[in-house]
């Protein structure tokens, strides 16, 4: 008895369903089926890989290519040569570094006022931004553009980073995180202690949202990384250019150069990989701590 | 009490609106005004080459003819199926899913939600890429796959002798382009679902086991309603992303909706509208129907998953 | 699960908590020094050229000579996809700001901006370009003439339509050169010839027999889809004539369903399934270069069927209205040195395969020269003569909506056999319902 209460979380489902026979050939099948879910996942990703390895001929062909082919360098050296792909690698890098900072930083404030406090017109607000969520990105094109010329903030990288900042989505997921994960309690002891609001926010509440903050960070980097709308409306000069925008213009209608495009788009995902794996932990935790409760 | 040196203190009273002004200073700027500038479009006729002055006051014009506009009914019908059919199997895979990799692997589980996740990391260009090589009707890998299957006794009656023209044939584009959604985004919503039910107390299990119910009854009187705030999140977001499909059947059509625009969601026709036709006001009005359409039913969600502890 | 020993991973966690605190400010302090553009020592003009591929090659290819015929003018290319461009047009010119000096713009879209006004009138001062209007092929220059008579663009480039054919498969079959091009119904004839003899298709798609056709007969003053007056075209015997040519070519299984672009239709290239192709004259260096190498020699050019003449693709230059108006001269001097003068537009020709439409580079002996891909042919006089055959049409602003609701109707006619006659109505319904929009 006071064996199986130790043994909680996650070890007694598998023993469990490892003992009868048949459930042993279940399990093996539901095992397959991860493993071939897992193939159908990863292929398009994979043959991204490879075709960024091979000619642009090689690419047509039919069969298509299934493994490495050896024409990386030369597709590196197209990319280089056509477009400023490692400077817009770098605006990239900076911009969604930037875009996660402030979006981190402004979501969750804006998070922690609507979870904890209460204030007039909240529910108005909210509903305001969340309907924001619901226009499509290219209808606000024209208006952005307007807004940022009158700022004169044309070419600039803060037209990229600073709107983002005021993500509707960002916010969602903070308020629902503060709801659950910061215990009202802390708050008030904080209070009757002497302590600043702000301080309170900065060495309470955001140490709390931890997993929810790594959780934004990775999302809001994977979208301004492969955003190109906003950098199409904002960006007008070459050198401003973010890495989409820069391999978009790649594309020609009739001359497009498939193995370069494709070695590009495959150098633009690695970092997004690196930082996936850097944060997966976080993400798994921090996805539902909030939206669970 | 404590000594403390002479500090200026945020009165409480004002720290919510301190905390807000940063997001409320962008969200009016950058949230707010383009929503202005689209409903005040959507009364009048406009260019956008001609120049601002070139706009033109229309009234309720432009919904009028988006309401009996006979191509805007057909694109709503095509965002329903295809929100339907790409969302709905997403949150009924990922469920099983993220309870197998919960219960079943242990050690392997960041690599497995790993790799499940990462088509939401590939971009778009890649995706277009790859997905029109792979549905390509004489060279595209799907269409091998089914020919060598059909060689098989069984499945090979079930399957059409013809390779599949995927993304030109009007009927099979809907089910191409809520493939490609499908692939994107289960990752997304198995990751939510595994993190749910790492939350689940065992002891919850535990005690229905003493009871004497089957695996099937635990999942579905402890997991299901442990889940379904979690739930009610996901679904949201499947259904406010569902509704705006834009840029799976933007490159599964090549940006024209495909053969009688059977791959054409309400927001290609907005997008068409606006760059394609020339019709600003238009593709406005027809932004806030849709508008109206996904608030609708993102209310209704609300109801259907309504949490009685969550804020609001 | 934990790798780590405790103590490290603290350390760890300090570590990540003062950069994470540091990283914010420094972002932010270094976002607000980090200057927009880079500051140029030498003050001088720049002029910027908005392009797209593949002329924004053709623009790079000419900024050397610009550069020694003015050191202090610089040249600043912004290139960018060709949508992506004409969006981004599109939008600069809604708020008439950060607008380019000189706008490169393909045939598709010149039509839409030249209605709107977009574009400055070359007629006035200091363009003065009426009189040298008359250099270049005529279609290219009707097309940008707005419905005043005002000139919007130059043209740089045009894509003079042509036929690609297989001679060896035509051989195999016992058809001739003169069997395609004698009528539509004689190209079809050998189309089912030819795959009865070799099981190549005559075409890519059905779909191309229908945009040619409907292109053929068209009234002066009229467009393909609406006619001058802005009334509905399609319920016309040239469209029915295009649907039931694109039916018989369906049905007799002569096209390989293929989309141009797609690795479906390189491929059929490469196997040698198509038989002939239709496209600009450009399409010839696309085979020779990648698309099919292997079949250097066996293709030969010829113009399309039944006289007709059509364009595929072409480029314009323009000056949009709002743009710098201390730089519009010098915009103008590199419109003209890249348009107007044959060394530059041969130059373009021979390096980038860009068909000139300075009518002056006509006599050029490169024109006489044989292609080794079209087995020694002189197409290129083929080519010049066809582009001075092709006559403009009318754009209309649902020109692009018509041509979506046309393929539609084609498809339900080719696909579940729907009757042409009610194709067509149906489309002329909904044309005329958006004509006025």
């Amino acid at each position: 008895m006071s064996l199986d209460i130790q043994m909680t979380m996650t070890d007694r489902p598998r023993e469990r369903l490892a003992k009868s026979g048949d459930s042993r050939m279940a399990l093996w099948a539901a095992y397959a089926l991860v493993a071939i879910g897992s193939l159908a996942m990863v292929a398009p990703f994979y043959f991204m890989f490879v075709f960024a390895t091979h000619t642009r001929a090689e690419i047509f062909n039919v069969p298509p290519p299934l493994f490495f082919g050896g024409s990386l360098r030369e597709n590196v050296a197209m990319l280089s040569e056509r477009i400023s792909f490692w400077h817009s690698l770098g605006w990239s890098l900076y911009v969604a570094l930037a875009s996660t900072a402030l979006t981190l930083l402004f979501c969750s404030m804006a998070g922690y006022a609507f979870g904890r406090f209460e204030f007039k017109g909240k529910k108005w607000l909210f509903a305001l931004v969340m309907g924001t969520m619901l226009m499509p990105s290219f209808m606000n094109m024209i208006p952005t553009f307007l807004a940022m010329d009158a700022l004169g903030w044309i070419d600039q990288p803060r037209a990229l980073y600073l709107p983002g900042a005021a993500s509707a989505f960002g916010i969602f997921l903070m308020r629902q995180f503060v709801a659950s994960s910061i215990p009202t309690e802390l708050i008030d002891a904080a209070r009757m202690d002497g302590c600043g609001e702000m301080s309170i926010y900065f060495r309470i509440v955001l140490p709390l949202l931890r997993p929810a903050l790594g959780t934004l960070g990775l999302i809001t980097f994977i979208a301004s990384w492969n955003n190109f709308i906003a950098p199409l409306v904002v960006m007008r000069s070459p050198e401003m250019y973010t890495l989409p925008l820069a391999l978009r213009s790649l594309q020609s209608p009739i001359d497009t150069q498939w193995g370069a495009l494709m070695a590009g788009s495959a150098i633009a995902t690695i970092p997004l990989l690196v930082l996936f794996v850097l944060s997966s932990r976080q993400l798994i935790s921090g996805l539902t701590t909030g939206a669970v409760k | 009490m404590t000594l403390n040196p002479v500090k200026w203190r945020l009165p409480p009273a004002w720290t919510p609106y301190v905390l807000l002004s940063p997001f409320i200073i962008l969200f009016l700027a950058f949230g707010l005004f383009p929503l202005l500038f689209s409903f005040y479009l959507s009364f009048h006729s406009w260019e956008p080459s001609a120049g601002m002055d070139a706009m033109q006051y229309v009234g309720f014009g432009n919904f009028i003819f988006s309401l009996q506009d006979e191509w805007f009914w057909k694109s709503l019908k095509n965002t329903f199926w295809l929100a339907a059919a790409s969302g709905i199997p997403q949150h009924l895979i990922a469920i099983p899913l993220a309870c197998f990799i919960h219960a079943g692997i242990k050690r392997g589980r960041n690599l497995a939600v790993g790799v499940y996740f990462m088509p939401y990391i590939t971009s778009t260009v890649a995706i277009a890429i790859m997905f029109t090589a792979l549905f390509s009707t004489n060279f595209g890998l799907i269409n091998q796959a089914l020919k060598e299957l059909a060689n098989l006794p069984l499945i090979g009656n079930l399957l059409p002798a013809e390779p599949i023209d995927w993304t030109n044939n009007s009927d099979t584009i809907k089910p191409a382009i809520a493939i490609v959604v499908f692939w994107r985004y289960v990752g997304f919503n198995i990751v939510l679902y595994l993190a749910a039910l790492q939350t689940i107390p065992a002891d919850l299990y535990e005690a229905a086991r003493m009871d004497g119910a089957g695996r099937l009854q635990q999942f579905r009187y402890i997991t299901l309603p442990s889940l379904r705030p979690i739930m009610y999140f996901g679904v949201t977001l499947s259904v406010i992303g569902g509704l705006q499909l834009f840029e799976e059947p933007f490159i599964l059509t090549a940006g024209n909706g495909g053969s009688d625009q059977a791959g054409m969601t309400a927001a290609i026709y907005l997008y068409r509208m606006a760059f394609d036709f020339n019709d600003f006001g238009a593709a406005s009005a027809m932004s806030w129907l849709l508008f109206a359409v996904v608030a609708a039913l993102t209310w209704l969600t609300h109801r259907v998953f309504h949490v009685r502890n969550s804020p609001t | 699960m934990r790798t780590i020993a405790r103590p490290t991973q603290d350390r760890i966690g300090k570590l990540r908590g003062i950069v994470r605190r540091l990283a914010l400010p420094a972002l932010l302090l270094a976002s607000f020094c980090i200057p927009a553009q880079a500051q140029t020592q030498t003050p001088h003009t720049v002029l910027t050229v908005a392009a797209f591929p593949s002329v924004d090659d053709i623009v790079k290819a000419a900024i050397p000579e610009w550069n020694r015929r003015h050191p202090d003018v610089e040249i600043k290319l912004v290139s960018r996809q060709y949508t992506d461009h004409h969006t981004a047009m599109t939008t600069s010119l809604s708020t008439r700001s950060h607008l380019p000096d000189v706008m490169a713009l393909e045939i598709h879209f010149v039509g839409g901006f030249t209605r709107t006004g977009a574009l400055d009138d070359l007629r006035l001062p200091p363009y003065n370009f009426e009189a040298d209007s008359t250099r270049f092929v005529p279609y290219a220059v009707a097309q940008v003439t707005g419905p005043h008579g005002e000139l919007t663009a130059v043209p740089t480039d045009i894509g003079p339509g042509t036929l690609l054919y297989r001679t060896d498969i035509l051989a195999k079959a016992g058809v001739t050169e003169a069997d395609l091009t004698r009528s539509w119904d004689s190209y079809v004839a050998a189309g089912i010839k030819i795959k009865a003899a070799t099981g190549a298709f005559l075409i890519p798609n059905a779909r191309d027999i229908k945009e040619i056709v409907i292109r053929t007969g068209i009234k002066p003053g009229d467009g393909i889809y609406f006619d001058g007056n802005g009334h509905a075209l399609v319920d016309t015997p040239r469209f029915a004539r295009a649907f039931e040519l694109a039916r018989s070519v369906r049905q007799h299984g002569l096209d390989a369903g293929v989309l141009t672009w797609s690795s479906d239709w390189a491929e059929a290239f490469r196997h040698g399934s198509l038989a002939t192709q239709m496209s600009g004259a450009w399409a010839a260096g696309h085979l020779a270069n990648w698309l099919a190498p292997n079949t250097a020699g066996l293709w030969r050019a010829s113009q399309l069927p039944e006289g007709v003449y059509a364009a595929w693709g072409g480029s314009y230059f323009a000056i949009p209205k709002g743009s710098d108006p201390a730089h519009k001269a010098l915009a103008w001097e590199f419109i003209r040195m890249l348009t107007l003068e044959p060394a530059m537009q041969l130059a373009a020709f021979k390096e980038q395969n860009a068909f000139p439409a300075l009518t002056a580079t006509y006599d050029d002996p490169f024109f006489k020269e044989p292609i080794a891909f079209l087995g020694g042919e002189r197409a290129r006089e083929l080519w010049r003569d066809a582009a001075m055959h092709i006559s403009a049409v009318r754009v209309h602003k649902q020109d692009a909506f018509a041509e979506e609701v046309v393929n539609g109707e084609l498809d339900k006619v080719m696909e579940k056999g729907k009757d042409i006659g009610e194709a067509l109505a149906d489309a002329q319904r909904l044309l005329q319902s958006r004509a006025s929009r």
